[in-house]
């Protein structure tokens, strides 16, 4: 696809140029906590909050809040991170600080201290994470709106009684746990370049929430999400692990995301889906290995959003600042659909972005060693594995034409690809008027009471 | 532990760990002599096979901090923790035990006073339910691992001589002791045939472990496994001629058997003397990595090369074939709990640093030790023991790491591991609409404003003389936030905006700037650091919050206008522990200021009129 430099500014923005169902605008909430900025892990630390507020800092002056409704999260209490979270766990982290002495038993025993260091106003930094995507979740339920974003969340290492890879509070476990009130089955998506191991282990026993994560495997932290960890006892077969190699691009990514994910979303038909953007699988990063642009990297938002179920954008990884802010950036805009300029507005962290001051992060020349043998295997065994998938109870099973090959259309197509399984689009208006709720609330009505009619056989 | 001495009468059981494993060696001998029932002999060797099993359990766990170990003494009296044992099993088990009450008469069969019924009950939950838990698994995983159904019932006897192996392979004490000639002897057995293996496990398997459920199980976990323990074996792809011996022996215990050991435990002895001892001088030199490809040599080294080369095809075998994961038919659910301290003690184990490359992060952890992986392994080892359970007919060894390479992470199951999901019930409960935090944004009276046609616009293309120039850039970037203010209103502060970008530096002298400058730019590291331990030392006026944001809207903004002018090549906004080199050194900033502050000042002070020309101009 081809920059245009002077992308069209029509009405609406240079909204995306698709007709179709996936032309409709959503409604997007998005949650910023001001002071995110602010929280500093420590000197020579890859984690920097501080990419959050570079992040809002373009969103804005591309000005994309124009379409959105923008909150400040409320700060999520003890009492609600315990609920995925150990007791002892959370005393800790809300007692610590760098200047109480710290008992050396409990850094070990939560494993704090090196990748995850006590740092000054840790815990308010956890609450507000976990406060935007318990809120973006709330947002959702509610209906208020289709797509939910919380930058400052995505922190999928943190356990239940232990921090992991510059994670404290999983506030992903605790947004799904609260669209779990209204919604059967929750799917979750993870495209950082780690595993989501946090998420999986928490969910790995329930057929409630499939977990699918796309890393980097083998000798990379941390270790785990192996393609044969599945999942145990009723959440057998509710864990997909796409291992990777180093040098992922585009191409090759797309070629195991959309099929496996439409797969999944054929046969598991989540109700709802939250994605992980993780910004370390862009190339350069810091701490990744893959190979992948902005546009790539985007495009898993794109597809996942054509789908139209109630979705949770979150952030993640992402250790080179300046791609981040970049990469969340253009994700907001695919979100409110608007398809922003290369060349940079000039903004407060303009310098930060030479030098060449543009929106899209290039790919290098890495060598990719994901052979296509290699990723031919994988996206077998696992639509193997998803297929193995009971039908979602009370709905009948549509049977869907083979997708096991990659989509061939061009990017432009992509969008126009109708994946209008839960509702119809017509009658859909994404204005964010008090229509559009009403209307989303009898949605909500029918997918409790009618599954068969939620999904209607004209896909594809 | 305290409390656990008390009860117990006040008898120390604070026994140094080494020395109690040998004290309880001994002890299985002199048990010999009370057998009650007619010392038969089956349970006889039961019992030997008890005491030679224990130590080796207490080895392997004591390391974990969980228990205590032994002597143990009740009422002053020696346990004969055997007899214990296997009164419990005739019983059916600690839980039925318990459930029926029968402590009293299990503490009667032991000849002991009533009143030290508790204490036994102690003694059993506290060491041998665990233990019990231990053998199950192993023996299970044994199993797994062979995928072998030919034992039943009936293999209660057992000849001496493949005990005798069996017991030398489980008890490393006296491998270690005997050196190289039990090796040697053990190797002449070798070759025996898996089955004699498989018997001697179901031997164990039906004495010790005789209660109705586990019998169950264990002929369940079999039969799933049948078929895939044969795939598996046939996965293997390791060619034992290659290897000089057979280099699965570290994870494949029949591979193991199958082939003579002798030259792999000279390896094994090699590696692990270098794990303990890394600063000894070798007597033949490491060869650079680079050069290991190559290497063809026969010694140790390139034993040791070949080992690694067939672990890793192994494991790229196993994890391309389609079969369900064997760890995972490991995880049976009645072994949950124990499973999750397993589990637990390998995340300890392998809870890496995430901010660096696995290479790099040992590296930097060893640098004056030996050099690249080997050396990672080498340290793995020395850390976790692995040398030492290498041998022993343990689960763990599967799963114990060769290098981060091989290294394989299991997901932890239990309930302090998952997050209680609720059942679908179908009844809705509403969220608290104190999570939809403050709307900040749209603005009540903002309605009109949406028409606005800069949704997703770039930057104009400008006509500055000095186009790109720092000022340019500063001017356009400051005519911006302007534009943005008088669009947000109040909401420019309420996102924060009024702290980001250079503006910040408007709260700082130009004395404390320099100060900071020079810190930052300081070439010593450690006075880097010190600096943001304890940041008022040398700002006394600044809170720690200022000093980041500074850093982040004022300083780094400085070194990437640098960068981006004078090393396009080369920019980097996110290593803030190295040296920021050239960004204090005066001839730098000359090249990022070009004309000059003066053009600056002006610029920042036209800003008006420039706005309006650029509002004809458009």
């Amino acid at each position: 696809m081809g920059m245009k430099e002077e992308s069209s500014t029509e009405e609406g923005g240079a909204s995306l140029a698709s007709v179709g169902a996936d032309a409709k605008k959503r409604r997007v909430t998005y949650f910023y906590e001001p002071s995110i900025g602010d929280y500093y892990y420590g000197q020579g630390h890859p984690m920097k909050p501080h990419r959050i507020r570079m992040a809002h800092n373009l969103i804005v002056h591309y000005s994309l809040h124009r379409r959105m409704e923008i909150n400040r999260p409320f700060p999520a209490s003890p009492d609600d991170i315990r609920r995925f979270h150990s007791d002892d766990y959370v005393r800790f982290l809300s007692s610590v600080s760098p200047d109480t002495l710290l008992d050396s038993r409990h850094l070990k025993r939560f494993n704090v201290g090196e990748d995850c260091p006590v740092f000054d106003g840790l815990f308010d930094f956890c609450q507000a994470s976990a406060g935007g995507s318990i809120g973006a979740a709330v947002k959702l339920n509610r209906g208020d709106a289709d797509i939910a974003i919380n930058w400052a969340g995505g922190l999928h290492h943190a356990k239940k009684s232990e921090a992991s890879g510059f994670c404290y509070v999983n506030d992903i476990v605790l947004g799904i746990l609260e669209l779990l009130k209204l919604h059967k089955r929750v799917l979750y998506v993870d495209i950082d370049v780690h595993h989501g191991d946090g998420v999986e282990e928490a969910f790995y026993t329930t057929d409630r929430v499939m977990t699918v994560s796309f890393h980097k495997f083998g000798d990379f932290f941390p270790g785990t999400g192996h393609i044969k960890d599945i999942g145990v006892g009723s959440g057998k077969n509710y864990a997909v692990n796409v291992p990777l190699n180093d040098g992922m691009d585009d191409e090759s990514f797309r070629g195991l995301f959309r099929p496996i994910i439409q797969k999944v979303m054929e046969v598991y038909q989540p109700e709802a889906v939250v994605l992980q953007c993780g910004a370390d699988s862009l190339s350069g990063d810091r701490l990744g290995c893959f190979n992948l642009s902005v546009r790539g990297h985007a495009d898993c938002l794109r597809f996942l959003r054509s789908f139209n179920v109630p979705l949770m954008v979150l952030g993640g990884g992402g250790y080179t600042i300046r791609n981040v802010a970049r990469c969340w950036c253009y994700e907001t805009a695919v979100a409110v659909g608007v398809e922003p300029d290369n060349k940079l507005p000039y903004n407060e962290y303009y310098e930060y972005f030479g030098p060449d001051y543009t929106l899209y992060v290039d790919p290098s020349n890495m060598e990719n060693l994901n052979t296509p043998k290699d990723m031919e295997k994988i996206r077998n065994m696992l639509l193997e594995q998803i297929s193995r998938l009971p039908h979602v109870p009370g709905v009948p099973f549509q049977t869907m034409p083979p997708t096991l090959e990659v989509p061939e259309e061009e990017e432009e197509d992509m969008d126009r690809r109708p994946k209008l399984r839960k509702w119809d689009g017509e009658d859909y208006d994404s204005d964010p008027d008090e229509d559009g709720k009403a209307i989303s609330r009898d949605i909500v009505d029918d997918m409790e009471e009618e599954k068969p009619e939620v999904y209607p056989s004209s896909c594809c | 532990m305290e409390e656990w001495s008390t009860l117990l009468n006040g008898s120390s059981l604070d026994c140094p760990r080494v020395k109690t494993v040998g004290t309880f060696a001994g002890n299985s001998c002199s048990f010999g002599n009370d057998v009650e029932n007619g010392a038969d002999r089956d349970k006889h060797k039961e019992r030997s096979l008890f005491y030679n099993l224990f130590p080796v359990y207490l080895k392997d766990n004591c390391s974990k901090g969980s228990l205590l170990p032994l002597p143990v003494l009740v009422n002053g009296h020696q346990l004969d923790l055997y007899k214990l044992f296997s009164i419990v099993k005739e019983k059916g088990g600690y839980t039925v035990v318990s459930k029926k009450r029968l402590w009293g008469s299990v503490t009667q069969e032991l000849d002991l006073n009533l009143k030290v019924c508790p204490c036994v009950k102690l003694v059993y939950d506290k060491y041998l339910n665990d233990f019990e838990r231990w053998l199950k698994q192993i023996l299970e995983e044994n199993i797994l691992k062979r995928g072998n159904s030919g034992c039943d019932g009936d293999c209660k006897w057992l000849p001496l001589d493949v005990e005798k192996e069996f017991r030398g392979l489980l008890c490393p004490n006296l491998r270690e002791k005997d050196g190289d000639e039990l090796v040697k002897s053990e190797s002449n057995k070798i070759e025996k045939d898996t089955d004699l293996v498989n018997s001697v496990n179901c031997k164990t398997d039906i004495n010790l472990l005789e209660t109705k459920d586990q019998n169950n199980k264990s002929e369940g976990v079999q039969h799933k496994d049948d078929d895939n323990g044969e795939k598996f074996f046939n996965g293997v792809k390791v060619d034992p001629t290659t290897l000089g011996a057979e280099g699965a022996e570290k994870k494949s215990k029949s591979r193991k058997r199958k082939h003579k050991r002798e030259p792999l435990s000279g390896m094994i002895i090699w590696m692990k003397h270098i794990a303990k001892y890394p600063l000894d001088p070798l007597t033949q030199p490491i060869p650079k990595p680079s050069r290991w490809k190559a290497y063809k040599g026969q010694d140790f080294f390139g034993q040791f090369l070949r080992t690694r080369e067939a672990l890793s095809q192994r494991q790229h075998q196993e994890s391309n074939s389609g079969l369900p994961s064997l760890q995972k038919q490991k995880m049976h659910p009645a072994m949950y709990e124990d499973h999750a301290s397993l589990g637990r003690h390998a995340t300890e184990k392998v809870r890496c640093c995430k901010r660096l490359p696995p290479s790099v992060m040992c590296k930097s952890r060893n640098e004056n030790r030996l050099t690249g992986s080997l050396h990672m392994e080498v340290e793995k080892c020395s850390l976790k023991k692995t040398t030492k359970t290498l041998d022993i007919l343990t689960a763990k060894a599967i799963s114990e790491p060769y290098g981060s390479g091989s290294l394989e992470k299991q997901v932890s199951v239990g309930p302090r591991f998952q997050v209680e999901v609720p059942e679908w019930t179908g009844v809705v409960s509403e969220s608290e609409s104190k999570w939809l935090g403050t709307l900040t944004w749209p603005l009540k009276h903002d309605s009109g404003r949406t028409t606005k046609t800069d949704l997703g616009k770039g930057r104009h293309k400008c006509s500055c003389e000095f186009h790109g120039s720092v000022p340019c850039v500063r001017f356009h970037i400051a005519e911006n936030r302007m534009n943005l203010k008088l669009d947000l209103g109040s909401v420019f502060y309420q996102w924060g905006f009024d702290g980001m970008g250079e503006e910040v530096s408007f709260q700082w002298t130009t004395e404390e700037k320099k100060k900071f400058k020079d810190i930052m730019s300081s070439n010593v590291p450690p006075q880097n650091k010190c600096f943001w331990s304890n940041p008022s030392k040398y700002l006394p006026n600044k809170t720690r919050k200022n000093l980041v944001s500074y850093y982040f809207n004022v300083f780094l903004i400085h070194l990437r206008s640098y960068q981006n002018r004078v090393t396009p090549k080369n920019v980097d906004s996110d290593d803030d522990e190295g040296q920021f080199g050239s960004v204090g050194d005066s001839f730098g900033m000359e090249a990022v200021k070009g004309p000059g502050d003066t053009i600056l000042e002006c610029s920042l002070s036209e800003q008006c009129t420039d706005v309006d020309y650029w509002g004809r101009h458009n």
